[in-house]
């Protein structure tokens, strides 16, 4: 505090506001960008940054591990298609507990009629809300899979890299992010609750994984080998998987029963516009 | 400003049915430039109106425009031009009141930087200092008032719809906000629509008056006329009120007892006179004023006119 004012506060009145507006697809791309900030607690509040770093940071240890064996041993252990399902649950948690943060508040703190009011209608705001959770995905699977395959150019293993099953598993990547965001905003979106939220996905995720993996057994040890693939499709990262190998060519983690490509194909699709068209139903209502 | 020529937004047959209820009922009016108060008892149609004013809500019938802009095909336009604040609260417990107004702003398309600059500019002059940098959680319901304004404001609109801004307000709150909305409409430039299910209070505020009530026109007109029927002033002294009575009524006056309270009919061609002859009989019987305060005619009386 100093005793002599060096300088004067003037106030100057309203003054109106000329420069430029811009168009609703930066509102969107500003919506978009806060969002997906905001699912890795970037301008939150330090306890809203301890889950998702956790969770990126223990999707990034296989990595580290695979590493060090190609370092020390010389030996190529972990696939890259195979990642994602290897890392299923963690990916799960990570989206049951960040899908909600993006829809829940704005209903229930009645957010949506303000974002309504301005030059911005339904379908841009579940669309900056979709793509942030999908962005968020891939990078959470796109970043340990590059710094895998950085790894192993850099220890120079015997034998050709794994260029094509790292690409391959980057277009899965995609897939998992397009799935995953669109089934995580439908079922989180359903509820202003976010306690709600986070239990109805992580649920999906257990009830679907659990339903596969009991039909699959039941059927392989009734001998009926070759349906047992479908019943595997119920499981949204052993979906993927399929699509992936349809898609890229890669070697799906159960090989021996895979059903044709073309209908896990479908059946993602279907899944996907299923569960954004909900989105897009339960938002229609929700503006009037 | 812009075209006076232009009203700020005009109405023709406008009819709204939901499934059990009809909100609006063939309703036709306009308002210009200014602030206009929107007035109606709960349910009387005036967040419907609001609504599809904004472009949000089709009508089941008629027209409207906001600006010169049609709803029903130019929302997204009106919506870049208009400010709106609902009636509920819609501001999220967890982050400040800058970040809000800022997200907000960068929502009606303003860049990052310009947007920071407003939202400073705005919170400032809806009247929130250091507290702006406080989760909202924390907030009373006048801060929580006075950041809805803001948000409407911050993109500098041309319109701003306010739904019951004084609403759970205690009494200086709610001065407090009506003093914002006026200045909103006068020295920010920038036309109001504003409505309350109090009449009282926009009197105060409003060049334009509309009453509406299960979602018919009941009367649109300037305020003037609302109040121009009925002028009175109000005296409270502290003993001598029958005196004083009979002082005023024998000097020509009307004067009719309410309480504590006498209220002297102005006189219609010569008001100076009513004034001066309730200072001199006061200071002649040698009373303790109390209160001494303009009344104007109440809107409430509109509900009791018949409808023409």
């Amino acid at each position: 505090m100093t005793t002599e004012p060096t300088a004067v506060i003037h106030d100057i009145g309203y003054r109106h506001y000329d420069g430029v507006q811009l168009g609703r697809g930066r509102g969107t791309l500003a919506l978009g960008v806060q969002s997906l900030r905001g699912v890795f607690g970037l301008g939150r509040t330090v306890r809203a940054k301890i889950m998702p770093l956790l969770l990126a940071a223990i999707m990034l240890m296989p990595t580290v591990v695979s590493i060090g064996v190609m370092a020390l041993a010389k030996q190529f252990v972990m696939p890259y298609p195979n990642y994602a399902v290897f890392m299923q649950a963690v990916i799960a948690v990570f989206l049951a507990a960040q899908s909600p943060y993006l829809v829940a508040p704005d209903l229930r703190f009645r957010v949506l009629p303000l974002y309504l009011s301005r030059p911005l209608t339904v379908t841009d705001y579940v669309l900056a809300k979709l793509t942030a959770l999908a962005v968020a995905v891939f990078g959470l699977l796109a970043v340990p899979l590059t710094i895998e395959f950085v790894g192993e150019l850099l220890v120079d293993l015997p034998g050709p890299p794994h260029t094509a099953d790292y690409l391959g598993a980057l277009g899965g990547a995609v897939l998992h992010a397009v799935l995953l965001s669109s089934v995580g905003i439908a079922l989180a979106s359903f509820t202003p609750r976010r306690g709600l939220g986070v239990a109805s996905v992580i649920a999906f995720y257990m009830f679907t994984a659990a339903v596969s993996g009991i039909f699959a057994g039941v059927l392989i040890s009734s001998g009926r080998d070759d349906v047992a693939g479908w019943a595997l499709l119920l499981n949204p990262f052993f979906l993927v998987d399929y699509v992936q190998s349809a898609l890229f060519g890669t070697e799906p983690v159960n090989t021996e029963m895979a059903p044709p490509g073309i209908a896990s194909c479908l059946i993602l699709l279907a899944v996907v516009v299923l569960a954004v068209t909900g989105v897009l139903l339960r938002y229609r209502k929700a503006a009037s | 400003m812009t075209a006076s020529a232009t009203p700020c937004f005009a109405t023709e047959g406008l009819t709204k049915r939901f499934p059990r209820v009809t909100a609006l009922d063939d309703l036709t009016v306009a308002a210009g430039t200014g602030v206009t108060g929107l007035v109606g008892a709960n349910g009387a149609g005036k967040s419907t109106l609001i609504k599809i004013l904004l472009g949000l809500l089709p009508p089941t019938s008629g027209r409207a425009s906001v600006l010169g802009l049609d709803t029903a095909t130019q929302g997204l336009e009106i919506r870049r031009v208009v400010g709106y604040m609902p009636e509920h609260d819609c501001l999220p417990p967890d982050i400040s009141a800058t970040e809000f107004v800022v997200h907000m702003a960068q929502m009606s398309g303003l860049p990052r930087t310009a947007a920071r600059e407003r939202a400073a500019d705005t919170l400032r002059h809806v009247g929130l200092d250091e507290e702006r940098y406080r989760p909202m959680g924390g907030y009373s319901t006048g801060m929580r008032q006075r950041v809805k304004l803001a948000q409407a404001l911050v993109h500098d609109p041309r319109l701003v719809f306010l739904d019951e801004p004084t609403n759970g307000l205690d009494p200086q709150g709610r001065d407090d906000m009506l003093a914002l909305i006026r200045r909103v409409g006068t020295e920010f430039g920038i036309s109001v629509l504003v409505t309350s299910h109090l009449l009282g209070e926009l009197e105060r505020v409003c060049d334009h008056v509309i009453v509406i009530d299960g979602g018919r026109l009941l009367r649109s007109s300037a305020i003037r006329e609302f109040t121009r029927a009925e002028q009175t002033i109000a005296v409270e002294v502290e003993e001598g009120q029958q005196r004083l009575a009979e002082r005023l009524t024998a000097g020509g006056e009307t004067v009719a007892a309410q309480g504590r309270l006498l209220t002297v009919q102005v006189s219609a061609d010569d008001p100076g006179r009513t004034y001066d002859a309730v200072r001199d009989a006061v200071c002649d019987l040698g009373l303790s004023l109390l209160r001494l305060e303009q009344r104007r005619g109440r809107i409430e009386d509109v509900f009791k006119e018949p409808v023409a």
